[in-house]
């Protein structure tokens, strides 16, 4: 169960957004990638995630190469991921949105006819019990998601993204945008979810404090690369991180 | 769908298949004709309102329904022909949808405008099959042994709009509805969250493409003609505007918007009689579409159905209001549509 990423290098035109980038993750290990604006940090996260072509490299899931495969393919392969910005889907309740992510995965999604035929009900309630308390959105269960905070949306995609029960999960800055106690609340989330589901993830965040008090190793990328890589201590102490991230000389 | 909005439909549909069979063929004509058109409009719904798609050969497929349904009529498969106009639609819609999955918005519109003429262009020259400009004379439907008369047609016309909006509503509520309303937000969401969006865009197509069939299927049988200027883009038009004035992406909303757009004119006749100057009024309702459908684009984007509900929120539980206003409702369908919306 472990994420590997060899190499990987991917160029937009003249500019070089990540270059030689790897990258492990052990079975149920939470990694928080961090680096200033600009370092390459979505853009290695689509890459592994289905929605960029990298130029080179190489990356396998469980030994599986999963470059080159779509989203729809990573999700059937146990690998989800959350979204930088959550989009306002007009419409859609938080449990239409849950029911969506839960169909990607094979077990859990039902078939059509009995979608079309059958009761939510029951569905509705394991969802909610096993998915929506812990990220206390029971009581929005049935609220268009447009209705709701920032915050709240950002559960509702972590939520949806849970739904397939991912054994790798890629998170793309989950608290940026949310306030101070939403932000420690959703590093408690994560941590919980990995301690639930039994999942690796990979986070990509600004928010220091939730990366120090969330994740269990910090990879560090500045101009596409990795610089640094160690425990959030020695994160913390390292010059070199201090210097690329809070800018002093 | 809950419980509720079942039997307030159920009600509904019985009340106006009442209406249209006691009260003359006049008020028979008013009910089929309206859902007839309603058919049409939870169709096109469907595709612009909950897929994203917008199309402008509703039209020529609506068209494609009623020489489909009267082809096989009058060959005498009686009440199946519905099911013929309704796959032959069904089957030009996937066509003409097809390069919904290179195009998006606009560019995709205006190739549904050339499928519009192109297919009205056939209905004239495809002379053997659609007895060309004349038009098709189509049997009329045998009920009992004999021709169905107006007051059955309301009947079966508002029988078969009750199923259709049965249908389509638990469709859009299963995961297939779902990434309809995804797709229509976001292909690129969509795509990350594991949406297979050519799938989706093709199920939307097919299904839209149903339904228009058998509202045409209604309109040959019901007028018992198929004739090219019947479907011309004046009625994708008209489409257009009962999804627009109704609510995109509101099923209920296709049907109130198809009876205030088919109402409209007659009431405006109506009107035209009581006053002298009749001249100005039937000039009046040339415009009134018009001025309906801009009306609505600027101030209710999602029509009467979200007007009706931000009125009855003001009134309910104004404090704590459930709905969003406006600015951040507002035109989702129309606005996702320009495509670099990523």
């Amino acid at each position: 169960m472990t994420l590997e990423v060899r190499d990987l290098s991917i160029r937009f035109g003249g500019v070089a957004a990540v270059t030689n980038m790897s990258l492990d993750v052990n079975a149920r290990e939470i990694v928080g990638l961090i680096g200033p604006n600009g370092a390459g940090k979505t853009t290695f996260i689509n890459c592994i995630a289905g929605v960029a072509q990298p130029d080179t490299g190489a990356a396998s899931w469980n030994g599986r190469a999963i470059l080159g495969l779509s989203p729809a393919d990573l999700l059937r392969l146990g690998v989800a991921r959350t979204f930088q910005s959550v989009v306002s889907l007009h419409d859609l309740t938080v449990l239409d949105l849950v029911k969506l992510g839960a169909a990607a995965h094979a077990r859990r999604g039902r078939g059509f006819l009995s979608q079309f035929f059958g009761s939510d009900k029951a569905v509705d309630e394991e969802i909610c019990e096993s998915l929506l308390a812990p990220l206390n959105l029971v009581d929005v269960a049935n609220s268009p998601i447009q209705t709701l905070s920032y915050g709240q949306r950002k559960s509702v995609d972590l939520a949806r993204a849970l739904a397939c029960e991912p054994q790798l999960l890629y998170l793309d800055e989950p608290v940026a945008g949310l306030t101070f106690q939403e932000g420690l609340n959703m590093g408690a989330v994560i941590r919980s979810v990995r301690d639930r589901f039994g999942c690796s993830v990979v986070m990509v965040e600004h928010k220091m404090d939730v990366v120090m008090s969330t994740c269990d190793r910090i990879v560090v990328m500045a101009h596409g690369a990795r610089i640094f890589e160690g425990t959030p201590a020695e994160t913390q102490k390292d010059a070199e991180v201090r210097r690329v991230y809070l800018g002093d000389a | 769908m809950t419980k509720r909005s079942f039997l307030v439909a159920l009600a509904l549909a019985i009340g106006f298949a009442v209406v249209g069979f006691e009260s003359g063929r006049f008020w028979a004509y008013l009910v089929y004709s309206v859902a007839i058109a309603s058919i049409g409009a939870l169709s096109l719904n469907i595709l612009i309102g909950y897929c994203g798609q917008i199309t402008f050969a509703q039209g020529a497929l609506i068209g494609v329904g009623a020489y489909g349904a009267g082809i096989a009529g009058n060959a005498g498969w009686g009440a199946a022909s519905l099911l013929v106009g309704a796959v032959c639609s069904a089957l030009v819609s996937l066509l003409i949808g097809l390069p919904a999955l290179r195009l998006r918005g606009l560019y995709f519109a205006i190739s549904t405008l050339a499928a519009q003429f192109i297919l009205n262009y056939l209905f004239k020259i495809l002379q053997p099959l659609t007895n060309g400009v004349s038009g098709l004379v189509v049997k009329p439907l045998m009920l009992f042994g004999r021709p169905a008369n107006d007051e059955q047609y309301a009947v079966i016309c508002v029988g078969l709009l009750f199923l259709s909006w049965l249908v389509l509503t638990r469709i859009i509520q299963t995961n297939v509805g779902r990434a309809f309303l995804v797709v229509r937000e976001s292909e690129l969401v969509a795509r990350g969250m594991g949406v297979d969006v050519a799938r989706a865009k093709i199920q939307a197509f097919l299904l839209s493409g149903f339904f228009a069939g058998l509202c045409g299927g209604l309109i040959a049988f019901t007028s018992r003609l198929a004739n090219p200027e019947a479907f011309e883009i004046g009625l994708s038009v008209d489409q257009t505007a009962m999804i627009i004035v109704g609510g995109l992406g509101s099923l209920g909303g296709s049907i109130i918007g198809a009876g205030f757009v088919t109402l409209l004119p007659e009431a405006i006749e109506r009107l035209g009689e009581l006053l002298p100057s009749a001249d100005l009024i039937s000039a009046f309702r040339e415009m009134a579409f018009g001025i309906l459908i801009i009306l609505f684009l600027l101030l209710e984007p999602r029509g009467i159905v979200a007007l009706a509900r931000r009125i009855f929120a003001r009134r309910g539980a104004a404090a704590r209001t459930n709905l969003p206003d406006r600015a951040s409702y507002g035109s989702g369908a129309i606005s996702a549509q320009n495509g670099r919306k990523a």
